[in-house]
Protein backbone atom coordinates (compact mmCIF):
# COMPACT_ATOMS: atom_id res chain seq x y z
CA UNK A 1 0.00 0.00 0.00
CA UNK A 2 1.35 3.40 -0.87
CA UNK A 3 -0.26 5.42 1.47
CA UNK A 4 1.38 2.66 4.83
CA UNK A 5 3.98 3.25 2.71
CA UNK A 6 4.44 7.08 2.90
CA UNK A 7 3.12 6.66 6.40
CA UNK A 8 5.95 4.58 7.61
CA UNK A 9 8.56 7.18 5.86
CA UNK A 10 6.64 10.07 7.32
CA UNK A 11 6.82 8.83 11.00
CA UNK A 12 9.05 6.27 11.43
CA UNK A 13 12.43 7.38 11.09
CA UNK A 14 11.51 10.56 13.41
CA UNK A 15 10.41 8.39 15.52
CA UNK A 16 12.99 6.47 15.89
CA UNK A 17 15.69 8.97 15.65
CA UNK A 18 13.70 10.79 18.89
CA UNK A 19 13.56 7.60 20.51
CA UNK A 20 16.91 6.98 20.47
CA UNK A 21 18.37 10.30 21.55
CA UNK A 22 16.28 10.29 24.70
CA UNK A 23 18.15 6.69 25.34
CA UNK A 24 21.15 8.58 24.73
CA UNK A 25 20.16 11.53 26.88
CA UNK A 26 19.37 9.20 29.44
CA UNK A 27 22.73 7.04 29.37
CA UNK A 28 24.83 9.98 29.19
CA UNK A 29 22.32 11.83 32.21
CA UNK A 30 23.04 8.89 34.47
CA UNK A 31 26.39 9.04 33.87
CA UNK A 32 27.01 12.94 35.21
CA UNK A 33 25.92 14.24 38.40
CA UNK A 34 22.75 15.59 38.27
CA UNK A 35 23.95 19.14 39.08
CA UNK A 36 25.14 19.59 35.42
CA UNK A 37 22.99 17.48 33.38
CA UNK A 38 19.47 15.38 34.71
CA UNK A 39 18.46 12.30 32.69
CA UNK A 40 15.48 11.98 30.36
CA UNK A 41 13.05 10.64 32.71
CA UNK A 42 13.95 13.09 35.34
CA UNK A 43 13.38 15.91 33.43
CA UNK A 44 10.37 14.91 31.78
CA UNK A 45 9.25 13.89 35.89
CA UNK A 46 9.87 17.56 36.57
CA UNK A 47 8.09 18.63 33.62
CA UNK A 48 4.83 16.92 34.92
CA UNK A 49 5.78 18.50 37.89
CA UNK A 50 5.88 21.77 36.73
CA UNK A 51 2.22 21.63 34.82
CA UNK A 52 0.81 19.62 37.66
CA UNK A 53 1.83 22.67 39.97
CA UNK A 54 -0.07 25.36 37.58
CA UNK A 55 3.78 26.78 37.50
CA UNK A 56 4.45 26.11 33.30
CA UNK A 57 0.88 27.41 32.76
CA UNK A 58 1.34 30.95 34.79
CA UNK A 59 4.97 31.37 33.24
CA UNK A 60 3.81 30.42 29.93
CA UNK A 61 0.84 33.26 30.18
CA UNK A 62 3.42 36.00 30.74
CA UNK A 63 6.01 34.89 28.20
CA UNK A 64 3.26 34.37 25.60
CA UNK A 65 1.81 38.25 26.51
CA UNK A 66 5.00 39.58 26.45
CA UNK A 67 6.10 37.35 22.94
CA UNK A 68 2.79 38.17 21.05
CA UNK A 69 2.47 41.99 22.10
CA UNK A 70 6.05 42.67 21.03
CA UNK A 71 5.42 40.73 17.70
CA UNK A 72 2.24 41.98 16.84
CA UNK A 73 3.55 45.60 17.61
CA UNK A 74 6.75 44.51 15.33
CA UNK A 75 4.53 43.29 12.31
CA UNK A 76 2.72 46.43 12.42
CA UNK A 77 5.32 48.90 11.78
CA UNK A 78 7.54 46.78 9.87
CA UNK A 79 5.20 45.65 7.24
CA UNK A 80 3.83 49.21 6.36
CA UNK A 81 7.09 50.55 6.57
CA UNK A 82 8.61 48.08 4.36
CA UNK A 83 6.06 48.61 1.94
CA UNK A 84 6.42 52.57 2.13
CA UNK A 85 10.06 51.94 2.12
CA UNK A 86 9.44 50.06 -1.08
CA UNK A 87 7.51 52.14 -2.93
CA UNK A 88 9.05 55.63 -1.97
CA UNK A 89 12.97 55.09 -3.30
CA UNK A 90 13.89 58.60 -1.57
CA UNK A 91 13.13 57.18 1.73
CA UNK A 92 14.32 53.68 1.39
CA UNK A 93 17.80 55.46 -0.22
CA UNK A 94 17.84 57.48 3.05
CA UNK A 95 17.14 55.14 5.46
CA UNK A 96 18.90 52.00 3.66
CA UNK A 97 22.04 52.05 6.03
CA UNK A 98 20.57 52.52 9.22
CA UNK A 99 18.56 49.23 8.50
CA UNK A 100 21.01 47.25 7.32
CA UNK A 101 23.34 48.11 10.72
CA UNK A 102 20.39 47.91 12.82
CA UNK A 103 19.42 43.98 11.07
CA UNK A 104 23.40 43.31 11.67
CA UNK A 105 23.61 44.33 15.17
CA UNK A 106 23.28 41.31 17.88
CA UNK A 107 20.20 43.29 19.92
CA UNK A 108 21.24 41.74 23.01
CA UNK A 109 23.98 44.53 22.68
CA UNK A 110 21.21 47.37 22.75
CA UNK A 111 19.51 45.52 25.90
CA UNK A 112 21.94 47.24 28.62
CA UNK A 113 20.86 50.65 27.30
CA UNK A 114 17.09 49.87 26.97
CA UNK A 115 17.79 49.23 30.90
CA UNK A 116 18.86 52.72 31.48
CA UNK A 117 16.54 54.05 29.79
CA UNK A 118 13.76 52.60 30.46
CA UNK A 119 14.25 50.40 33.25
CA UNK A 120 12.65 47.26 34.59
CA UNK A 121 8.72 46.95 34.08
CA UNK A 122 6.59 45.70 31.03
CA UNK A 123 7.01 48.34 28.41
CA UNK A 124 10.97 47.87 28.07
CA UNK A 125 10.94 44.30 27.55
CA UNK A 126 8.33 44.46 24.73
CA UNK A 127 10.73 47.33 23.03
CA UNK A 128 13.27 44.16 23.17
CA UNK A 129 11.15 41.69 21.82
CA UNK A 130 10.01 44.14 18.87
CA UNK A 131 13.79 45.11 17.97
CA UNK A 132 14.43 41.32 17.83
CA UNK A 133 11.54 40.90 15.77
CA UNK A 134 11.20 43.60 13.51
CA UNK A 135 14.22 43.83 11.39
CA UNK A 136 13.57 39.87 9.34
CA UNK A 137 10.08 41.62 8.74
CA UNK A 138 11.20 44.65 7.51
CA UNK A 139 13.77 43.86 5.20
CA UNK A 140 11.85 40.80 3.82
CA UNK A 141 9.01 43.43 3.44
CA UNK A 142 10.68 45.42 1.44
CA UNK A 143 12.51 42.81 -1.00
CA UNK A 144 9.17 41.84 -1.72
CA UNK A 145 7.79 44.99 -2.34
CA UNK A 146 10.69 46.18 -4.57
CA UNK A 147 9.62 43.45 -6.66
CA UNK A 148 6.05 44.22 -7.35
CA UNK A 149 5.85 43.98 -11.04
CA UNK A 150 5.67 47.30 -12.72
CA UNK A 151 2.81 45.98 -15.24
CA UNK A 152 0.33 45.31 -12.26
CA UNK A 153 1.18 48.80 -10.55
CA UNK A 154 -0.02 50.07 -14.13
CA UNK A 155 -2.93 48.22 -14.54
CA UNK A 156 -4.11 49.60 -11.41
CA UNK A 157 -3.17 53.24 -12.32
CA UNK A 158 -4.92 52.49 -15.81
CA UNK A 159 -8.20 51.40 -14.33
CA UNK A 160 -7.87 55.18 -11.98
CA UNK A 161 -6.91 53.58 -9.09
CA UNK A 162 -6.24 55.92 -5.67
CA UNK A 163 -2.70 55.28 -3.62
CA UNK A 164 -4.58 53.69 -1.26
CA UNK A 165 -6.39 51.68 -3.65
CA UNK A 166 -3.49 50.67 -4.79
CA UNK A 167 -1.97 49.83 -1.70
CA UNK A 168 -5.13 47.47 -0.54
CA UNK A 169 -5.63 45.52 -4.37
CA UNK A 170 -1.89 45.06 -5.70
CA UNK A 171 1.32 46.33 -3.05
CA UNK A 172 -0.25 44.71 0.34
CA UNK A 173 -1.71 41.41 -1.39
CA UNK A 174 1.63 41.04 -3.24
CA UNK A 175 4.19 41.53 -0.38
CA UNK A 176 1.96 39.38 2.13
CA UNK A 177 3.96 36.31 1.20
CA UNK A 178 7.60 37.98 1.68
CA UNK A 179 6.58 39.75 4.50
CA UNK A 180 5.29 36.23 5.94
CA UNK A 181 8.46 35.00 5.09
CA UNK A 182 10.07 37.82 7.41
CA UNK A 183 7.42 36.93 9.64
CA UNK A 184 8.30 33.50 10.65
CA UNK A 185 11.76 34.50 10.75
CA UNK A 186 10.40 37.67 13.32
CA UNK A 187 9.10 34.78 15.55
CA UNK A 188 12.58 32.97 15.79
CA UNK A 189 13.93 36.05 16.67
CA UNK A 190 10.99 36.91 19.15
CA UNK A 191 11.55 34.14 20.87
CA UNK A 192 15.08 34.92 21.58
CA UNK A 193 14.14 38.49 22.38
CA UNK A 194 11.72 37.11 25.25
CA UNK A 195 14.05 34.78 26.39
CA UNK A 196 16.66 37.49 26.56
CA UNK A 197 14.37 40.32 28.38
CA UNK A 198 13.12 38.20 30.92
CA UNK A 199 16.82 37.05 31.75
CA UNK A 200 18.42 40.40 31.86
CA UNK A 201 15.42 42.89 32.54
CA UNK A 202 12.46 42.07 34.90
CA UNK A 203 12.10 38.59 35.65
CA UNK A 204 9.21 36.81 34.38
CA UNK A 205 7.75 34.12 32.61
CA UNK A 206 9.96 30.80 31.03
CA UNK A 207 13.02 33.21 31.72
CA UNK A 208 12.22 33.52 35.34
CA UNK A 209 11.73 29.88 35.75
CA UNK A 210 15.31 29.36 34.08
CA UNK A 211 16.52 31.85 36.43
CA UNK A 212 14.68 30.34 39.60
CA UNK A 213 15.78 26.96 38.40
CA UNK A 214 18.99 27.17 38.04
CA UNK A 215 19.62 29.22 41.66
CA UNK A 216 18.17 26.08 42.82
CA UNK A 217 20.59 24.07 41.36
CA UNK A 218 17.40 22.32 39.42
CA UNK A 219 18.91 21.17 36.27
CA UNK A 220 15.54 18.73 35.28
CA UNK A 221 13.91 22.37 36.39
CA UNK A 222 15.95 24.59 33.72
CA UNK A 223 15.87 21.38 31.45
CA UNK A 224 12.63 21.13 31.08
CA UNK A 225 11.87 25.30 30.80
CA UNK A 226 14.57 24.82 27.55
CA UNK A 227 12.34 21.78 26.16
CA UNK A 228 9.02 24.08 26.53
CA UNK A 229 10.32 26.93 24.83
CA UNK A 230 11.94 24.30 21.72
CA UNK A 231 8.01 22.93 21.47
CA UNK A 232 6.72 26.58 21.77
CA UNK A 233 9.58 27.78 18.65
CA UNK A 234 8.57 24.97 16.53
CA UNK A 235 5.05 24.86 16.88
CA UNK A 236 5.23 28.95 16.26
CA UNK A 237 7.39 28.12 13.19
CA UNK A 238 5.06 25.75 11.63
CA UNK A 239 2.00 27.96 11.78
CA UNK A 240 4.12 30.59 9.90
CA UNK A 241 4.97 28.28 7.60
CA UNK A 242 1.40 27.15 6.98
CA UNK A 243 -0.01 31.09 6.55
CA UNK A 244 2.98 31.48 4.40
CA UNK A 245 1.69 28.76 2.18
CA UNK A 246 -1.90 29.70 2.23
CA UNK A 247 -1.24 33.63 1.16
CA UNK A 248 1.41 32.34 -1.30
CA UNK A 249 -0.98 30.10 -3.17
CA UNK A 250 -1.41 32.33 -5.67
CA UNK A 251 1.80 32.08 -6.57
CA UNK A 252 0.78 28.48 -7.72
CA UNK A 253 3.44 27.07 -5.60
CA UNK A 254 0.40 25.66 -3.22
CA UNK A 255 -0.34 22.78 -5.75
CA UNK B 1 -19.74 30.39 -52.67
CA UNK B 2 -24.00 31.34 -51.99
CA UNK B 3 -22.80 32.56 -48.29
CA UNK B 4 -19.65 34.35 -49.12
CA UNK B 5 -21.86 36.65 -51.69
CA UNK B 6 -24.68 36.80 -48.72
CA UNK B 7 -21.92 38.08 -46.15
CA UNK B 8 -20.68 40.45 -48.69
CA UNK B 9 -24.29 41.67 -49.55
CA UNK B 10 -25.29 42.12 -46.10
CA UNK B 11 -21.91 43.90 -45.27
CA UNK B 12 -22.73 46.31 -48.19
CA UNK B 13 -25.70 47.29 -46.48
CA UNK B 14 -24.41 47.95 -43.00
CA UNK B 15 -21.04 49.14 -43.92
CA UNK B 16 -22.21 53.02 -45.09
CA UNK B 17 -24.08 53.51 -41.51
CA UNK B 18 -20.78 52.29 -40.28
CA UNK B 19 -18.59 54.85 -41.74
CA UNK B 20 -21.01 58.07 -41.64
CA UNK B 21 -21.00 57.30 -37.79
CA UNK B 22 -17.61 57.17 -37.41
CA UNK B 23 -16.45 59.98 -39.39
CA UNK B 24 -19.46 62.53 -37.99
CA UNK B 25 -17.33 62.05 -34.47
CA UNK B 26 -13.98 61.57 -33.43
CA UNK B 27 -13.68 59.59 -30.14
CA UNK B 28 -9.91 59.70 -29.91
CA UNK B 29 -7.51 62.58 -31.76
CA UNK B 30 -4.24 63.39 -31.65
CA UNK B 31 -2.70 66.25 -32.75
CA UNK B 32 0.86 66.57 -33.42
CA UNK B 33 1.74 64.04 -30.69
CA UNK B 34 5.30 63.39 -30.15
CA UNK B 35 7.31 61.55 -27.19
CA UNK B 36 10.56 61.97 -26.24
CA UNK B 37 12.89 60.40 -23.84
CA UNK B 38 15.72 63.21 -23.19
CA UNK B 39 17.48 63.30 -26.58
CA UNK B 40 15.59 60.32 -27.88
CA UNK B 41 12.52 61.05 -29.53
CA UNK B 42 10.28 57.71 -29.88
CA UNK B 43 7.99 59.26 -32.60
CA UNK B 44 6.35 62.44 -33.85
CA UNK B 45 4.04 64.55 -35.45
CA UNK B 46 1.32 61.83 -34.83
CA UNK B 47 -2.28 62.81 -35.69
CA UNK B 48 -4.88 59.79 -35.85
CA UNK B 49 -8.33 60.17 -35.40
CA UNK B 50 -10.56 56.93 -34.58
CA UNK B 51 -14.65 57.41 -34.82
CA UNK B 52 -16.91 56.28 -32.23
CA UNK B 53 -17.67 53.04 -33.92
CA UNK B 54 -14.70 52.55 -35.51
CA UNK B 55 -11.60 50.17 -35.30
CA UNK B 56 -7.99 51.35 -35.84
CA UNK B 57 -5.30 49.11 -35.88
CA UNK B 58 -1.37 50.27 -35.49
CA UNK B 59 1.10 48.47 -36.80
CA UNK B 60 5.09 48.94 -37.27
CA UNK B 61 8.37 47.75 -36.80
CA UNK B 62 9.59 46.98 -33.31
CA UNK B 63 10.37 49.90 -31.29
CA UNK B 64 8.49 52.07 -33.54
CA UNK B 65 6.81 53.23 -30.81
CA UNK B 66 3.30 51.89 -31.09
CA UNK B 67 2.54 50.81 -28.04
CA UNK B 68 3.89 54.42 -26.30
CA UNK B 69 1.50 55.69 -28.31
CA UNK B 70 -1.22 53.65 -26.86
CA UNK B 71 0.12 54.37 -23.60
CA UNK B 72 -0.57 58.11 -24.05
CA UNK B 73 -3.36 57.77 -25.09
CA UNK B 74 -4.35 55.74 -22.10
CA UNK B 75 -3.01 58.67 -20.06
CA UNK B 76 -0.51 56.23 -18.33
CA UNK B 77 2.86 58.12 -19.94
CA UNK B 78 2.52 61.95 -20.97
CA UNK B 79 3.14 63.25 -24.15
CA UNK B 80 5.95 65.27 -24.78
CA UNK B 81 4.64 67.67 -28.16
CA UNK B 82 1.08 68.32 -29.30
CA UNK B 83 -1.74 66.70 -27.63
CA UNK B 84 -4.12 63.89 -27.18
CA UNK B 85 -7.61 64.37 -26.90
CA UNK B 86 -10.60 61.69 -25.69
CA UNK B 87 -14.14 62.97 -26.17
CA UNK B 88 -12.78 66.50 -27.30
CA UNK B 89 -10.92 66.35 -23.51
CA UNK B 90 -7.04 66.49 -22.83
CA UNK B 91 -5.67 63.34 -21.54
CA UNK B 92 -3.26 64.20 -18.69
CA UNK B 93 -4.31 61.03 -17.02
CA UNK B 94 -6.24 57.65 -17.28
CA UNK B 95 -9.63 58.56 -17.80
CA UNK B 96 -12.92 56.92 -17.01
CA UNK B 97 -14.15 55.23 -20.18
CA UNK B 98 -11.00 54.27 -21.20
CA UNK B 99 -10.22 50.48 -21.02
CA UNK B 100 -6.78 49.21 -21.55
CA UNK B 101 -6.30 45.10 -22.68
CA UNK B 102 -2.53 44.27 -22.12
CA UNK B 103 0.09 42.41 -23.86
CA UNK B 104 0.99 41.15 -20.42
CA UNK B 105 -2.67 40.19 -19.45
CA UNK B 106 -1.97 42.25 -16.33
CA UNK B 107 -4.53 40.02 -14.58
CA UNK B 108 -3.86 40.24 -10.54
CA UNK B 109 -2.93 36.53 -9.13
CA UNK B 110 -4.28 36.49 -5.70
CA UNK B 111 -7.69 37.00 -7.08
CA UNK B 112 -10.06 34.54 -8.84
CA UNK B 113 -11.39 35.64 -12.04
CA UNK B 114 -14.53 37.05 -10.58
CA UNK B 115 -12.79 39.50 -8.90
CA UNK B 116 -10.29 40.31 -11.47
CA UNK B 117 -13.50 41.01 -14.18
CA UNK B 118 -14.69 43.07 -10.68
CA UNK B 119 -11.53 44.92 -10.43
CA UNK B 120 -12.53 48.10 -12.78
CA UNK B 121 -15.70 48.45 -11.63
CA UNK B 122 -15.14 47.99 -8.26
CA UNK B 123 -12.51 51.20 -8.64
CA UNK B 124 -15.35 53.16 -10.13
CA UNK B 125 -17.71 52.80 -7.09
CA UNK B 126 -19.99 50.24 -8.94
CA UNK B 127 -22.80 49.12 -6.45
CA UNK B 128 -22.46 45.47 -5.14
CA UNK B 129 -25.93 44.61 -7.32
CA UNK B 130 -24.24 46.11 -10.36
CA UNK B 131 -21.58 44.17 -9.93
CA UNK B 132 -23.25 40.90 -9.11
CA UNK B 133 -25.09 41.29 -12.26
CA UNK B 134 -22.44 42.81 -14.39
CA UNK B 135 -19.32 40.78 -13.65
CA UNK B 136 -21.04 37.09 -14.49
CA UNK B 137 -22.49 38.67 -17.70
CA UNK B 138 -19.29 39.79 -19.18
CA UNK B 139 -17.55 36.61 -17.69
CA UNK B 140 -20.19 34.71 -19.97
CA UNK B 141 -19.50 36.34 -22.80
CA UNK B 142 -15.52 36.19 -23.15
CA UNK B 143 -16.31 32.36 -22.64
CA UNK B 144 -15.23 31.43 -18.75
CA UNK B 145 -18.25 30.78 -17.45
CA UNK B 146 -18.32 28.40 -15.01
CA UNK B 147 -13.95 29.60 -13.80
CA UNK B 148 -15.40 32.03 -11.73
CA UNK B 149 -13.48 30.66 -8.60
CA UNK B 150 -10.24 29.99 -10.75
CA UNK B 151 -7.16 31.62 -10.36
CA UNK B 152 -4.97 32.91 -13.06
CA UNK B 153 -2.00 30.56 -12.63
CA UNK B 154 -4.52 27.81 -12.78
CA UNK B 155 -5.74 29.14 -16.64
CA UNK B 156 -3.77 28.97 -20.20
CA UNK B 157 -2.90 32.23 -21.48
CA UNK B 158 -5.53 32.33 -23.69
CA UNK B 159 -8.12 32.18 -21.02
CA UNK B 160 -6.17 34.86 -18.91
CA UNK B 161 -6.04 37.46 -21.64
CA UNK B 162 -9.94 36.02 -22.31
CA UNK B 163 -10.37 37.01 -18.40
CA UNK B 164 -8.72 40.61 -19.29
CA UNK B 165 -10.51 40.91 -21.99
CA UNK B 166 -13.97 40.55 -19.67
CA UNK B 167 -11.94 43.39 -17.25
CA UNK B 168 -11.93 46.36 -19.92
CA UNK B 169 -15.72 45.23 -21.42
CA UNK B 170 -16.94 45.20 -17.25
CA UNK B 171 -16.62 48.68 -17.23
CA UNK B 172 -18.54 49.59 -20.73
CA UNK B 173 -16.03 51.54 -22.16
CA UNK B 174 -15.97 53.82 -24.89
CA UNK B 175 -12.56 53.90 -25.87
CA UNK B 176 -10.87 50.12 -26.37
CA UNK B 177 -7.15 50.55 -26.18
CA UNK B 178 -5.72 47.02 -27.55
CA UNK B 179 -1.83 46.56 -26.99
CA UNK B 180 -0.90 43.19 -28.60
CA UNK B 181 -3.25 41.64 -26.46
CA UNK B 182 -3.45 38.10 -28.27
CA UNK B 183 0.65 38.33 -28.99
CA UNK B 184 1.34 36.05 -26.16
CA UNK B 185 -0.53 33.64 -26.77
CA UNK B 186 -0.37 30.50 -29.57
CA UNK B 187 -1.18 30.76 -33.32
CA UNK B 188 -4.46 28.74 -32.80
CA UNK B 189 -6.28 30.36 -29.70
CA UNK B 190 -5.08 34.11 -31.24
CA UNK B 191 -7.56 33.48 -34.04
CA UNK B 192 -10.25 31.92 -32.04
CA UNK B 193 -9.79 34.96 -29.66
CA UNK B 194 -9.63 37.43 -32.84
CA UNK B 195 -12.79 35.85 -34.28
CA UNK B 196 -14.30 36.33 -30.95
CA UNK B 197 -13.03 39.60 -30.23
CA UNK B 198 -15.09 40.72 -33.52
CA UNK B 199 -17.96 39.27 -32.49
CA UNK B 200 -18.02 40.87 -29.49
CA UNK B 201 -17.32 43.74 -30.71
CA UNK B 202 -20.58 43.35 -33.52
CA UNK B 203 -22.95 43.04 -30.54
CA UNK B 204 -21.14 46.13 -28.91
CA UNK B 205 -19.09 48.18 -31.44
CA UNK B 206 -17.09 50.59 -29.35
CA UNK B 207 -13.98 53.01 -30.41
CA UNK B 208 -11.02 50.78 -30.73
CA UNK B 209 -7.68 51.43 -31.06
CA UNK B 210 -5.72 48.00 -31.63
CA UNK B 211 -1.65 47.84 -31.39
CA UNK B 212 -0.62 44.68 -33.12
CA UNK B 213 2.53 43.10 -34.56
CA UNK B 214 0.45 40.81 -37.13
CA UNK B 215 -0.31 42.32 -40.51
CA UNK B 216 -2.63 39.46 -40.95
CA UNK B 217 -4.29 40.37 -37.39
CA UNK B 218 -4.22 44.47 -38.32
CA UNK B 219 -6.15 44.05 -41.30
CA UNK B 220 -8.82 41.56 -39.73
CA UNK B 221 -9.67 43.69 -37.15
CA UNK B 222 -8.96 47.20 -38.60
CA UNK B 223 -11.33 49.41 -40.52
CA UNK B 224 -8.26 51.37 -40.93
CA UNK B 225 -4.41 50.20 -40.78
CA UNK B 226 -2.35 52.91 -39.74
CA UNK B 227 1.58 51.97 -40.52
CA UNK B 228 4.01 54.09 -37.86
CA UNK B 229 7.50 54.07 -39.29
CA UNK B 230 10.73 55.82 -39.93
CA UNK B 231 13.35 57.12 -36.49
CA UNK B 232 11.50 58.39 -35.22
CA UNK B 233 8.60 57.13 -36.36
CA UNK B 234 5.61 59.01 -37.36
CA UNK B 235 2.09 57.82 -39.18
CA UNK B 236 3.70 56.73 -42.65
CA UNK B 237 0.78 55.17 -44.49
CA UNK B 238 -3.47 54.74 -43.43
CA UNK B 239 -4.66 52.03 -45.42
CA UNK B 240 -8.60 52.26 -45.82
CA UNK B 241 -9.78 48.44 -44.97
CA UNK B 242 -13.00 47.96 -47.10
CA UNK B 243 -13.57 44.83 -45.92
CA UNK B 244 -17.33 43.99 -45.46
CA UNK B 245 -18.27 43.83 -41.86
CA UNK B 246 -19.30 41.50 -39.82
CA UNK B 247 -15.85 39.91 -40.09
CA UNK B 248 -15.74 36.35 -39.36
CA UNK B 249 -13.62 33.48 -40.59
CA UNK B 250 -14.91 34.00 -43.77
CA UNK B 251 -13.35 37.19 -44.19
CA UNK B 252 -9.76 35.75 -43.97
CA UNK B 253 -10.74 33.72 -47.64
CA UNK B 254 -11.82 36.70 -49.34
CA UNK B 255 -9.19 37.78 -52.62
CA UNK B 256 -10.10 41.71 -51.03
CA UNK B 257 -8.14 40.67 -47.90
CA UNK B 258 -5.41 38.87 -49.44
CA UNK B 259 -4.54 41.98 -51.55
CA UNK B 260 -4.87 44.38 -48.09
CA UNK B 261 -2.26 41.90 -46.66
CA UNK B 262 -0.40 42.57 -49.56
CA UNK B 263 -0.80 46.47 -49.60
CA UNK B 264 -0.27 46.43 -46.00
CA UNK B 265 3.22 44.10 -46.50
CA UNK B 266 4.58 46.28 -49.23
CA UNK B 267 4.42 49.78 -46.96
CA UNK B 268 6.80 47.99 -44.35
CA UNK B 269 8.73 45.51 -46.32
CA UNK B 270 11.36 48.18 -47.15
CA UNK B 271 11.82 48.62 -43.24
CA UNK B 272 15.28 46.98 -42.16
CA UNK B 273 13.17 45.24 -39.56
CA UNK B 274 10.46 43.18 -41.80
CA UNK B 275 11.97 40.25 -40.85
CA UNK B 276 10.50 40.72 -36.92
CA UNK B 277 7.30 40.54 -38.67
CA UNK B 278 4.97 38.13 -38.97
CA UNK B 279 3.67 37.63 -41.97
CA UNK B 280 2.08 34.49 -41.76
CA UNK B 281 2.07 33.96 -44.88
CA UNK B 282 1.29 30.12 -44.87
CA UNK B 283 -2.31 30.24 -43.68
Amino acid sequence: MATGESWRIRYLPPAISLIAGAALWQWVGSQTSAAFLSTFSATVARLVALTVSGEVVTALAESMTLFFTGLVIAILIAVPLGVMLARFRVLRVASETYIMMLYATPMAALIPFILSLMGFGFTPKVVVVVLFAMFPILYNTIEGARSVKPELIEVARSYRSSEWGLWRDVLIPYTLPFALTGIRQGIGRGLVGMIAAEFYLSASGIGRLITVSERDFDTAGVLASIIIISILGAALMAVGRRLENHFAAWRGLGR
Amino acid sequence: MSSGAATIRRAAVTDPTHRTESASQSRIRTVGAGKRYGDFQVFRDVDLEVGAREVVALVGPSGCGKTTLLRCIDGLLPISDGEILIEGARVTEPRAGVAMVFQHFGLFPWKTVFDNVAYGLRLAGAAKADIAEKVPHFINMVGLKGFEKVYPYQMSGGMQQRCGLARALAVEPKVLLMDEPFAAVDAQTREILQLELLSIWEMRPTTMLFVTHSIEEAVLMGDRVVVLKGRPSTVHEVIEVDLPHPRTRETLTLPRFAELREIVWNTLKDEARQAEFELEKGR
